[in-house]
């Protein structure tokens, strides 16, 4: 359609001069947005009192059914992103950003009619279906552009762009809580309200994303850069199709590492606030705890700038070596630091939060994994498929937490003494990926693309 | 082609535009957290 054709691929090449220094802000409108998703538990309670606004009452829904909203949002992002990545690169960034952007405010306008008609159905299908489609959408629609646009330093500039996503919870936490205090009154809980300003702000917000974005001309190259005459081992200088890397060890292996890593990330995260208060006991109070996750999402966030710059100078095999044996150790010790062993609250927080960057660096950081592996020409799709294990992941690992825990509970153990368990098993999982990122190797000349050149 | 070296500049103006547009909210968002992240140590 004419009307639509600022989107196609040929209109956002661009021009001679253009600085790449104007494609990392494009990228983070995107994942500044989406990564709202993370925010969405302050939800929780209101949606729990459309009826009663003050308690809840007969006829509000559940908590237990307002968590559905979130994992069926997660879980689509994961799917999404590895249906649509093939579609994207050949679509263009624009295209696909332009695409998330009225999923996910399309999410928010379905949501409130849900709540405008009391109808749980409708956020299900709206912030989860829907919303969901523009996650992975968006999460994905900027990495290869990103990559192109820094060839020199692919992970610092696919870390800029995945800080976002990490930062996005820190915007639409406090706007959300903003929005609804604004808007409740005695007859009205202030939700749908919010969702119909937060749904139009993100938008708006998204699509200085979709008209600032640019892809460079073909051929470009940043100026002073030549590519290496002689490539590092681990980096590839040809490109691999979607479909072929899919079925090579290297994408099933980088699958096993990523997943691991992130199940042992959700295993600080889901239990972050009881864990502390449990483990040093009359010391942390629920408000010092509600603290400690506000830290732990900075470390998130800062995590994935500065582990995924890092790669760029030590490489990606060792940075995921780092996160994964360093991060087996910390996981063994981080019991030890409670009150019935060390008794350091410091040491237990300086702990969390190390491994917790690493949970962050380990997303972000993946994109370059996969350009080093795969090339440039297909990254997009091919990092949307390596999120099913960010799926396989968020919806299992707090499953696996919550599950081991009770079962200690049950047999008995006290409750400090269970988060041991729960911790060292994490341990277990991180051996796999360690073992799994020793089997890395370059990819072999038969899945190669001919006269590709893999940047 | 298309090489930095030998081609018009965007204006910094147009940067600072754009990096202020995603830097505003992030670093609100940064400051709150960081505000609630303060119970922690009181």
């Amino acid at each position: 359609m004419a009307l639509f054709s600022f989107l196609d691929r040929d209109k956002s090449v661009a021009h001679a001069g253009f600085s790449r220094w104007l494609v990392p802000p494009a990228a983070l409108a995107i994942h500044l947005a989406i990564g709202q998703v993370y925010a969405f538990s302050v939800f929780k309670i209101p949606l729990t009192q459309l009826i009663g606004i003050s308690k809840s009452v007969d006829g509000d829904w559940k908590q237990t059914q307002i968590a559905w909203i979130f994992s069926l949002a997660i879980a689509i992002l994961g799917l999404s992103a590895a249906t649509f990545g093939e579609w994207l690169e050949g679509a263009g960034p624009r295209k696909a950003m332009f695409a998330s952007a009225v999923c996910f405010a399309l999410g928010f306008f379905i949501s409130y009619l849900g709540v405008a008609t009391h109808q749980l159905w409708l956020l299900y299908v709206g912030y989860g279906f829907v919303g969901g489609i523009g996650l992975g959408l968006g999460y994905i629609s900027p990495v290869s552009t990103l990559i192109k646009w820094f060839p020199d330093r692919p992970g610092l500039a696919t870390g800029m762009a995945i800080m976002g996503f990490g930062g996005g919870a820190m915007i639409g936490s406090p706007l959300a809580v903003k929005l609804m205090g604004h808007f409740r009154s005695a007859t009205d809980a202030g939700v749908g309200e919010t969702f119909l300003v937060m749904g139009t702000l993100y938008f708006l917000f998204m699509m200085f994303g979709v008209f600032s974005i640019r892809v460079p001309a073909e051929g470009w190259k940043p100026a002073h850069w030549t590519a290496a005459v002689k490539p590092a081992a681990m980096i590839t200088t040809h490109d691999v199709e979607v479909n072929t890397a899919f079925g090579t060890p290297q994408f099933w292996l980088l699958w096993i590492i990523l997943c691991t890593n992130v199940t042992a990330g959700i295993g600080i995260i889901e239990q972050a606030s009881p864990m502390i208060q449990e483990l040093f006991k009359g010391t942390i109070s629920p408000v010092a705890a509600g603290g400690f996750v506000g830290l732990l999402s900075i470390f998130n966030m800062g995590g994935r700038f500065l582990w995924s710059s890092i790669s760029d100078y030590i490489g990606r095999k060792p940075t995921y070596f780092i996160f994964l044996a360093l991060g087996a150790v910390l996981y063994w010790v981080l019991p030890l630091t409670g009150a019935n062993h060390l008794n350091s609250v410091f040491l237990f927080v300086s702990i969390a939060a190390i491994l917790i960057s690493m949970y962050g660096g380990g997303f972000a950081t993946i994109p370059a994994y996969l350009r080093d592996m795969f090339g440039t020409h297909h990254v997009s799709a091919i990092h949307g498929r390596l999120l099913t294990a960010w799926s396989v992941a968020g919806v299992a690992g707090p499953v696996l937490v919550n599950y081991m825990r009770e079962s200690q509970l049950q047999h008995g153990v006290a409750k400090d003494a269970a988060y041991q368990s729960v911790l060292h098993f994490m341990v277990g999982l991180l051996v796999i990926g360690f073992v799994a990122n020793l089997m890395v190797r370059p990819v072999a000349e038969k899945y190669w693309i001919s006269g590709s050149t893999g940047r | 082609m298309g090489n930095d070296s030998n081609s018009r500049k965007s204006p910094a103006v147009r940067l600072l535009v754009a990096w202020t547009i995603v830097g505003v909210p992030l670093a609100w968002g940064v400051y709150n957290t960081l505000l609630n992240s303060l119970k922690l140590f009181q």
